[in-house]
């Protein structure tokens, strides 16, 4: 079972790894390093704070869109070119085939995450710094996981896009739009207000409340405690598993 | 696109599915509910820096900014009275929108009308200072801010001298604003009872010709004369 994949896993992340990702994401966070440096130029306060918190939040955003899109794309050429239709014609299930898409996935995000966190190994505690790439490699782990499961359902990339953009910026706003509801300014007794409420409580139950990962106040404030760190890789790995039995669902009933 | 039916999934990927969804449901609902937490209000960046953020587009980022501070008080789930923010840091915001955008006339709207209705005096009077120190920079465009900060001096704070130094201000400074906000200086002064400099100021505007409209003239004039007579009617002074 683990050796199909594992080798669809590897063949994944060299077929990444050859392609133009890498000097994406460097020239990514070479361009985000100077932006931030430049922010720190010229504040004329609290300037390594500005620095960390313009480069911590961009390259968690970009990371999370490269990464995310990049599924997207390879999967979309892989659907294109008909190379699935040669996977399964081999002595393999979808199973193998897409968990070994995933496991390859995965990888590339920790690749991905590592790479965003070497500037700040240089702005931030190197402890601060750590906790920081491992919250972006669960949340990129979560969200090209994610990513998959929106080619797979969907087939077109700007419907997955779409689909996946949407689900990252909910997954932000999420808590503030819990708070915001819990207490609302005016109007908290219409029904209009109760079934909105309701809405985002149940929304709250399925996504994950991204808010809480990769905080950029770890690395200007004060560092997570690592049962923190724990309970994100807890819940990193629940989603994944979650998102990919939902992958698979699709991806078996789907007709080739 | 054409789908297989539900035999086609194994069994193990739906009951996989099944128990992933429950457990996540059950982490979800197990951990607390979100508590609102009053954040402080941060430093502005700079004007040059905002300037280079924004693109140079100078007025959207002053009307950014306007927005994002006049939203500060309202966070998520809870509200900061405004006599709990830091008004060193507001001043500073408003600060540099008026650097971004001179013309705006919203920075010096928020500081009279929003954050100098704070009941804490050395609040008001700070706004009411920032608001004075940034007529003197274009009074012809700013007079009615600090004739608005006048009136709040003269009646919230109760402090007269204020008021009567904003007004002069305006009088001096402000040559295009309208006579009623020239004027104030005179009905402040006859508040302080300082009759004598207020019928001088009241008859020197009258003589002057400053004042055309007709209504305006005769109104003036009637305060003019009973400026007189209370002076007459009022106690010899012992100097």
């Amino acid at each position: 079972m683990l050796r199909p994949i594992a080798t669809i896993a590897r063949y994944t992340l060299v077929e990444a790894l050859r392609t133009r990702l890498p000097m994406l994401v460097i020239a990514a966070v070479l361009a985000l390093a100077a932006a931030s440096t430049f922010g720190h130029q010229l504040a004329i306060a609290e300037s390594a704070r500005i620095q960390i918190g313009i480069y911590a939040a961009s390259a968690r955003l970009a990371s999370v869109f490269i990464a995310g899109l990049y599924v997207l794309a390879s999967m979309a050429r892989e659907f294109d070119d008909r190379g699935l239709d040669i996977v399964l014609a081999l002595d393999l299930t979808r199973a193998h085939y897409l968990l070994g898409k995933l496991a390859g996935f995965l990888a590339l995000g920790v690749l991905v995450a590592a790479v965003a966190t070497v500037p700040l190994v240089l702005f931030a505690s190197p402890a601060a710094a750590l906790q920081w790439g491992l919250s972006l490699a669960l949340e990129l782990a979560v969200m090209m996981a994610f990513a998959l499961f929106c080619i797979v359902s969907l087939s077109q990339v700007p419907m997955a896009a779409a689909a996946m953009l949407g689900f990252y910026l909910l997954g932000r706003a999420l808590t503030a739009m819990r708070l915001m509801g819990a207490n609302p300014i005016a109007g908290g007794d219409s029904s209009a207000h109760q079934v909105m409420q309701w809405m985002i409580e149940g929304l709250a139950l399925l996504l994950p409340a991204f808010d809480g990962w990769t905080r950029t106040e770890w690395l200007a404030d004060a560092p997570a405690g690592w049962m923190e760190i724990a309970t994100l890789a807890g819940h990193g790995a629940l989603y994944v598993v979650l998102i990919a039995a939902a992958s698979l669902f699709d991806f078996y009933r789907r007709n080739f | 696109m054409s789908e297989r039916g539900m035999a086609a999934v194994p069994r193990t990927v739906v009951g996989l599915l099944a128990a992933a969804f429950a457990v996540q449901i059950a982490w979800q609902a197990s951990r607390p509910a979100p508590t609102a937490r009053a954040e402080a209000l941060p430093l502005p960046y700079s004007a040059n820096a905002m300037r280079a953020l924004s693109g140079s587009d100078t007025i959207v980022a002053a009307q950014l900014s306007a927005l994002y501070l006049q939203a500060f008080d309202n966070q998520p789930g809870v509200s900061i009275p405004f006599a709990e923010l830091n008004y060193a840091r507001v001043e500073r915001w408003l600060a540099m929108m008026l650097d971004l955008d001179p013309r705006a006339q919203y920075p010096l709207m928020m500081a009279t009308q929003l954050y100098a209705q704070a009941p804490i005096a050395e609040k008001q009077r700070a706004m009411l200072d920032f608001v004075h120190r940034r007529f003197l920079d274009d009074p012809g465009r700013r007079w009615r801010w600090l004739a608005h900060a006048a009136i709040v001096a003269r009646h919230r704070l109760g402090d007269l001298t204020l008021a009567l130094r904003y007004a002069d201000d305006i009088a001096r400074h402000a040559s295009g604003a309208p006579g009623w906000a020239r004027q104030m200086r005179i009905f402040i002064l006859e508040d302080m009872g300082e009759r004598e400099a207020a019928r001088i100021l009241l008859g020197g505007l009258l003589a002057g010709g400053e004042v055309t409209d007709p209504q305006e003239i005769r109104f003036l004039s009637e305060r003019l004369e009973a400026l007189r007579a209370a002076e007459n009617s009022s106690p010899p002074s012992r100097n």
